[in-house]
């Protein structure tokens, strides 16, 4: 006993992790309350997820019950749903997700650099303009943007809805990107000044490539927005061929009977683009969130 | 053509640092630093103006007009003052259908997003990193489940003719043959939205206030716990008042999103127009405006909601610059 506890001091790093990893490794004997906790939020949070799947792959999607376990497998749903115009869909949602994506970033990146970079007379009034316009309700906004885009004829048009979606991605966009664009430390580019770049070259070589991992956090949400938005795509377009996924879905509800196994089918295919991108995005999602949020 | 060429060259290399270096206040920046700022925000404050500051100017003027079908075609909104404010704030509607929805909804949806992603966060610090990330991962695909789709599997879940939750209760008993439609009661409509808000709401709570929560130094906790202090004690005396700001900032975000829930019901049966029992307030305005083409009226219902709102909003920035960080 004695002989290990005299050599300890010199191992103590090693020791103590090993020892403290030990120790709470005899400590995480879960009582029944964590069991039970652990299994209740696991249920409650994937159910819904579960259910639209099974429903989605069930033969006999149309009985609530046999989805829970689904004894007979069908791509039937799926091949349904695309051959019915689905596929349509989400090639126009594709087109304007990623125009939003491209344009917003973009265009935030301008102003984020603007805010976080520059002392200038109404900033403080230009950051508190872009944190109360994420505030406007989409149901407010919607009365005047339906109006203009039918004065324009833009309704039934995928640009129209492009340009509503940037404007209302861009608030976040620049808060976001603010945060990060702010973390890079001064000095650095004072160091690419002294080595003799332009402003230009500065932001290029030193700024962008820090900021990155802020581009692709704004980038997943603004995805997020227009991918699955629903309150203007309803209200702009009436065209089957215009739709993009957030009101295609509608297509599901019949007079009398709901395609529920087509309706289960295609919202796999709605969410399934979203979770890859909250699965890649994930650290820098809630890096962003909490900084942009909190700090 | 001898200016151009001298101002030319110290461009190159002295303005780039002059705008962040403080020794040069004093002297007056040439307009050209000074305007850069307003180049690079140019481009997004058109955006914003065109598309989201005229827009809710237009809203509160028409919100005095009246805009139907005649005046939309004639291109010109008859002025009528406050007479929409009157229609809408004067009825027993807003009193005692619209608001209650809207606002019991949004408080029952806020405090459980809050408490359910509290409890998720502090389980989380309990659990080994394999249980962690398991709960973490399951968490974000929630999140990830779009509101849409989400909206149609809750929907589906509870389908008043072969939905899973009339089969399973049929199955035990609890209901009759005859089925029950929990559509048609606001109670239960109500009930089901805020199972779906909290499902897609919580976890952004749970993920900010756990990164929050490590925070927060271990050795308070351990020295409450030498001096007597139980789990719940620790709780409300440590991580509470340490956590306040995060508690501010999620339980403001959380309200703001849940007055202004649409899709989540509207796209339930009865949410987009059939039954006038379960209207919120942006659901409302909607119908009103653009599925009855009263725009004057739904605007004036959209002011209502975007004046609910600003004033959360007010909170919401106050706790914010408390933090101090904007500078």
């Amino acid at each position: 006993m004695s002989a290990p506890r005299e050599d300890r001091p010199t191992l103590r790093p090693a020791r103590r992790s090993q020892q403290a990893r030990a120790s709470r490794r005899r400590k995480r004997v879960y009582g029944p309350g964590t069991i039970l906790a652990v299994v209740g939020i696991l249920a409650f949070t994937l159910f819904p997820i579960y259910f639209m799947l099974t429903t989605a792959f069930s033969a006999r999607a149309s009985s609530g019950t046999d989805n829970l376990i689904p004894r007979h497998l069908t791509f039937r749903h799926f091949t349904e749903a695309m051959s019915s115009g689905f596929s349509h869909y989400l090639v126009n949602s594709a087109f304007v997700t990623i125009a939003v994506v491209v344009i917003s970033c973009l265009l935030a990146l301008l102003g984020a650099v603007a805010m976080a970079r520059f002392r200038f007379r109404m900033r403080t009034t230009m950051l508190v303009l872009v944190l109360v316009v994420q505030m406007l309700p989409a149901e407010a906004l919607v009365i005047p943007l339906f109006l203009q885009m039918k004065d324009l004829r833009m309704l039934n048009s995928l640009i129209g809805l492009t340009i509503v979606y940037i404007a209302f991605a861009l608030p976040f966009a620049i808060w976001n990107l603010r945060g990060f664009v702010a973390a890079v430390p001064v000095e650095l580019e004072e160091a690419a000044y002294l080595d003799g770049c332009s402003w230009f070259r500065m932001f290029r070589s030193v700024l962008l490539p820090l900021v990155t991992p802020g581009l692709i956090a704004t980038s997943a949400f603004s995805f997020v927005m227009a991918w699955e938005e629903f309150t203007f795509a309803m209200t702009f377009l009436s065209e089957d061929s215009k739709m993009t996924v957030g009101i295609g879905l509608k297509q599901f509800f019949g007079a009398h009977v709901n395609d529920w196994g087509g309706l289960m089918a295609a919202s796999t295919m709605v969410t399934i683009p979203v979770m890859v991108v909250f699965v890649l995005a994930q650290r820098k999602l809630a890096a962003g969130l909490v900084a942009g949020a909190v700090k | 053509m001898a200016g151009t060429t001298v101002s030319g060259g110290s461009r190159a290399t002295l303005e780039p640092p002059e705008p962040r270096d403080p020794s040069l206040h004093s002297r007056p920046r040439p307009l050209r630093v000074r305007l850069r700022p307003w180049l690079l925000l140019a481009a997004p404050l058109v955006v914003i103006g065109a598309l989201l500051i005229y827009p809710i100017v237009r809203v509160a003027y028409l919100s005095f007009h009246r805009y139907g079908l005649k005046e939309v075609i004639s291109g010109h909104p008859v002025f009528t003052g406050l007479d929409n404010y009157r229609e809408v704030l004067g009825g027993s509607y807003l009193w005692k259908t619209v608001l209650p929805n809207t606002v019991v909804f949004a408080a029952f949806a806020v405090v459980g997003t809050i408490v359910l992603g509290t409890l998720v966060a502090l389980l989380l610090q309990r659990v080994g990193p394999a249980v962690r990330a398991a709960i973490i991962a399951s968490a974000l695909l929630a999140w990830a489940l779009p509101a849409v789709t989400g909206t149609y599997v809750w929907v589906w879940i509870f389908d008043p003719d072969s939905g899973v939750v009339r089969k399973m209760l049929q199955g035990v008993g609890l209901l009759g043959p005859e089925g029950f439609n929990w559509f048609t009661e606001r109670l239960s409509f109500y009930a089901i939205a805020t199972l779906n808000v909290i499902h897609h709401g919580y976890p952004f709570i749970a993920i900010t206030i756990f990164a929050g929560l490590t925070t927060v130094p271990a050795e308070l906790h351990e020295a409450a716990k030498i001096d007597g202090a139980n789990a719940w004690q620790r709780f409300w005396q440590i991580t509470v008042p340490m956590m306040r700001p995060v508690f501010a900032v999620v339980t403001i975000l959380s309200t703001i999103w849940d007055f202004k829930v649409f899709a989540q019901v509207y796209l339930m049966p009865g949410g987009s127009g059939s039954n006038p029992d379960v209207f919120n307030l942006g659901v409302w305005s909607y119908v009103e405006s653009i599925n009855r083409n009263q725009y004057g009226l739904g605007a004036s219902i959209a002011v209502l909601l975007t004046l609910v709102l600003l004033v959360i909003t007010v909170v919401y920035l106050r706790a914010l610059f408390r933090e101090d960080e904007i500078s």
